[in-house]
C-alpha cells in the first residue's frame, strides 16, 4: 500500500479557559490516502473544524494547546516545522477552503489580483504567465467570462461564485491535501452540486486528496469516499461509505443518519 | 381567481421593487406579481435559491420591503389600505422569525425582557399576569422556565430559535412568518424545531409561511408549497402533489440537485449557470436561460399558469388540502401543445 496523504496521529487540541484546561479535539488519529475524499462528520461542537485548523497550523499559540505524535504530509511531519516553513507547505502542498467565502476573500482586490498573486507567489510565474494560468482555471471552475471575474471585486459576485472563486485558489498550486470546511453549508442546492462536482473533478484531475468536513449526509454519501464520525472531540466510527449507510455500528452515527430529512417522490 | 372567504392571508400581484443605492431611476424587482393564498392553520411552504425574491415576499406581508403594488389581505384587509392604527392591530396576528437567531435578539435583553415586550407593546392582558403568560411561552416551546434570566448569548442555536418562536407566539398571533428558521442548525437540531411547528400548528392552529431553500425540510412540513424562481411563483401545489409530480423543470431540477444520503443514489444533477439578475430579467419564461427542456417559445413568451391537478369541485367543508389545486407556469405543460 502506498503511502497516505496525510497522516495524523495522536491529534489534541486544547483550550485555557481561566484556569480550565477544555479539551476540544481527543486523542484524533487518521490517515487521508491519496487521491481520496474523506469526509469528517458530527454536529457543531464536535471538534471537527478544530481538527483541520490543527492541521493547517492555524490555530494561535495564545491559550490555546495543540499537541500531536505527527502530523505528516507525505512523510514530512509538519508538526515539527517552524511557522515560516509552514507558510510554505500552505497554499501550495496543502491548502483550505472555507465556510464563508466573504470572509476568506481579500475585499480590496479584485479576484484576479488574488488568483494571480497565488501563482506568481508560490509557482515562480511572470505576471502575464500568472494571469493565463488564472483565466484557465477559471475556465475549469465554471466560468464562461472569465475576462469579467477576473476584473471584479469579491462583493460583486454571488455566494456561489465566490465559492467556486476559492475552489480556483485552493486547487492552484494542485496541493496534495485540500482541506475544505463545511465549503457549500452556506449555498444553495443547485449551487452545491456545480461547486463540490467541480472541486471533486478537479481533485481526481490533480490527484489532490480532500478532507471534507460537513454535516450534511448526503453530501458525505454522494462525494466522499470514506468518512470519519466525530463525538465530542473523538472519533467514534470510521467507515466506507458503502459501510457506513449499510450498517453503521456506532450509536451516534446511527442517531445521525436517522435524524437525516430525506426527500420521498413517486 | 376568486378569493375564498376562509383565507387568512391572500396576496394579489404582489410586486416588491427596491431602488439600486447610487443609481437614479434603477429599480430592482425582487417580486413580480405573486398572488397565493393561505388557509387558517396551514402551513405553506415558500421554496427556492438565494435572489428567488423568497423573503421580499416574505417581508413584504408586514411592509419591511417597499410594496411597489399589488394588495396583501389579512383576514380579508387590505393591510395596504389600513391606517397606522389599524395596521398595528394587524400586526399582532402575523409575527416573524428569522434565520440568525443571534442578530434577531437583543443581546442586552434577558430571555424574559424579549418575551414580555410584544405583550407590552400591545398592551396585552393584566401586567401582573404577564410573567405567567412568559413561563407559559417558554414551556410551550419545550424550554426550562429558569432560562428566563439569562441572555441570548448563552444559549444554543436551537434555543435560541425556540426563543424567537415564544416570543412570536404570545400575541397569540393567527399567522407565523418564518424565514429560514432552521437553516443554519445542526440536523438534529433542526429535526425538533420542526416538530415544535407541527405541534404549535396541531395545538394552537396556528399558520405557517415557511420559507426554506431546503426542499427536505419543507416536505416534512409543508400542506402546500411554492416555487419560487426570479420574482416568479413558477410552481405551487400540495406537498404530495409536489413531490409526486414536480411539473416545472426547476423545481425538477432542485429535486434533483438534493444530495441523497444514499451512496446507492445516483449523483446529484448539476444546472448550468447562474440565476439571471433580477435586474435584467430574461424576456419570455424566467427559468428559459438554464432550463434542460426549453423549447422555442420559451424565449419569447412569458408561460401562462396552467393547472396539471386539482379538483373540479371544492370540497363543502372549506379546504380540502390533500386536493389543492397543482399549478405551474410552464409552456411545457400547456394542454393545447403536448
Amino acid at each position: 500500500m502506498s503511502t497516505p496523504s496525510l497522516s495524523v496521529r495522536n491529534l489534541s487540541v486544547a483550550i485555557h479557559l481561566r484556569e480550565k484546561i477544555s479539551t476540544i479535539v481527543d486523542q484524533v488519529s487518521f490517515d487521508l490516502e491519496a487521491g481520496e475524499v474523506l469526509a469528517i462528520v458530527g454536529e457543531s461542537g464536535s471538534g471537527k473544524t478544530k481538527t483541520a485548523e490543527a492541521i493547517m497550523g492555524l490555530i494561535p499559540k495564545i491559550s490555546w494547546q495543540v499537541e500531536a505524535d505527527a502530523i505528516e504530509l507525505d512523510g514530512r511531519d509538519l508538526s515539527k516545522l517552524t511557522e515560516a516553513a509552514l507558510r510554505k507547505v500552505r497554499g501550495r502542498q496543502m491548502s483550505m477552503i472555507f465556510q464563508e467565502p466573504r470572509t476568506a476573500l481579500d475585499p480590496v482586490f479584485t479576484t484576479g489580483q488574488q488568483l494571480c498573486s497565488i501563482y506568481r507567489r508560490h509557482r515562480g510565474k511572470t505576471k502575464p504567465e500568472a494571469v493565463s494560468a488564472a483565466r484557465k482555471m477559471l475556465g475549469r471552475v465554471g466560468f464562461a467570462d472569465a475576462e469579467r471575474i477576473m476584473g471584479s471585486y469579491p462583493h460583486q459576485l454571488s455566494g456561489g461564485m465566490r465559492q467556486r472563486i476559492m475552489v480556483a485558489m485552493a486547487m492552484a498550486c494542485e496541493p496534495r491535501v485540500l482541506i475544505a470546511d463545511e465549503p457549500t453549508t452556506a449555498l444553495d442546492v443547485t449551487t452545491q452540486a456545480q461547486v463540490l462536482s467541480r472541486l471533486v473533478s478537479l481533485a481526481s484531475e490533480f490527484g489532490t486528496s480532500i478532507l471534507l468536513i460537513t454535516h450534511d449526509l448526503g453530501v458525505v454519501a454522494q462525494y466522499c469516499d470514506r468518512a470519519l464520525v466525530m463525538q465530542d472531540g473523538r472519533i467514534v466510527e470510521q467507515a466506507n461509505i458503502e459501510d457506513l449507510f449499510a450498517d453503521a455500528e456506532h450509536p451516534y452515527t446511527r442517531k445521525l443518519l436517522a435524524s437525516v430529512p430525506r426527500i420521498r417522490t413517486g | 381567481m376568486t378569493e375564498k372567504k376562509q383565507d387568512l392571508l391572500a396576496l394579489r400581484d404582489l410586486v416588491v421593487r427596491y431602488h439600486v443605492q447610487g443609481k437614479p431611476r434603477t429599480y430592482l424587482t425582487a417580486v413580480r406579481g405573486v398572488s397565493l393564498q393561505i388557509a387558517p392553520g396551514e402551513i405553506y411552504g415558500l421554496v427556492g435559491e438565494s435572489g428567488s425574491g423568497k423573503s421580499s415576499l416574505a417581508h413584504a406581508i408586514l411592509k419591511l420591503v417597499p410594496v411597489e403594488s399589488g394588495q396583501i389581505l389579512l383576514q380579508g384587509q387590505d393591510l395596504g389600505a389600513v391606517g397606522k392604527t389599524e395596521f398595528n392591530k394587524a400586526r399582532r396576528e402575523v409575527q416573524l422569525v428569522f434565520q440568525d437567531s443571534l442578530a434577531a435578539l437583543s443581546p442586552r435583553r434577558t430571555i424574559r425582557q424579549t418575551i414580555i415586550e410584544p405583550l407590552n407593546h400591545f398592551k396585552l392582558g393584566e401586567t401582573s399576569q404577564r410573567e405567567g403568560k412568559v413561563i407559559e411561552a417558554l414551556e410551550t416551546v419545550g424550554l426550562d422556565p429558569a432560562l428566563k434570566h439569562r441572555y441570548p448569548g448563552d444559549l444554543s442555536g436551537g434555543q435560541r430559535q425556540r426563543v424567537a418562536l415564544a416570543r412570536a407566539l404570545v400575541t397569540e398571533p393567527a399567522l407565523i412568518i418564518a424565514d429560514e428558521p432552521v437553516s443554519s442548525l445542526d440536523v438534529s437540531v433542526q429535526a425538533h424545531i420542526i416538530k415544535l411547528i407541527l405541534e404549535l400548528r396541531e395545538r394552537l392552529g396556528i399558520a405557517f409561511l415557511f420559507v426554506s431553500h431546503d426542499l427536505a425540510v419543507v416536505q416534512q412540513l409543508a400542506d402546500r408549497i411554492g416555487v419560487m424562481y426570479l420574482g416568479k411563483l413558477v410552481e405551487e401545489a400540495s406537498a404530495n402533489s409536489l413531490f409526486n409530480q414536480p411539473s416545472h423543470p426547476y423545481t425538477r431540477s432542485l429535486l434533483a440537485a438534493v444530495p441523497v444520503a444514499d451512496p446507492h443514489h445516483p449523483p446529484p444533477i448539476v444546472l448550468t449557470g447562474e440565476p439571471p439578475s433580477p435586474l435584467t430579467p430574461p424576456a419570455g419564461c424566467v427559468f428559459h436561460k438554464r432550463c434542460p427542456e426549453s423549447i422555442a417559445s420559451c424565449a419569447l413568451t412569458e408561460p401562462e399558469e396552467f393547472l396539471v391537478d386539482g379538483p373540479g369541485k371544492q370540497s363543502a367543508n372549506g379546504v380540502n388540502l390533500k386536493s389543492a389545486e397543482h399549478r405551474v407556469k410552464c409552456h411545457l405543460c400547456n394542454p393545447k401543445k403536448p
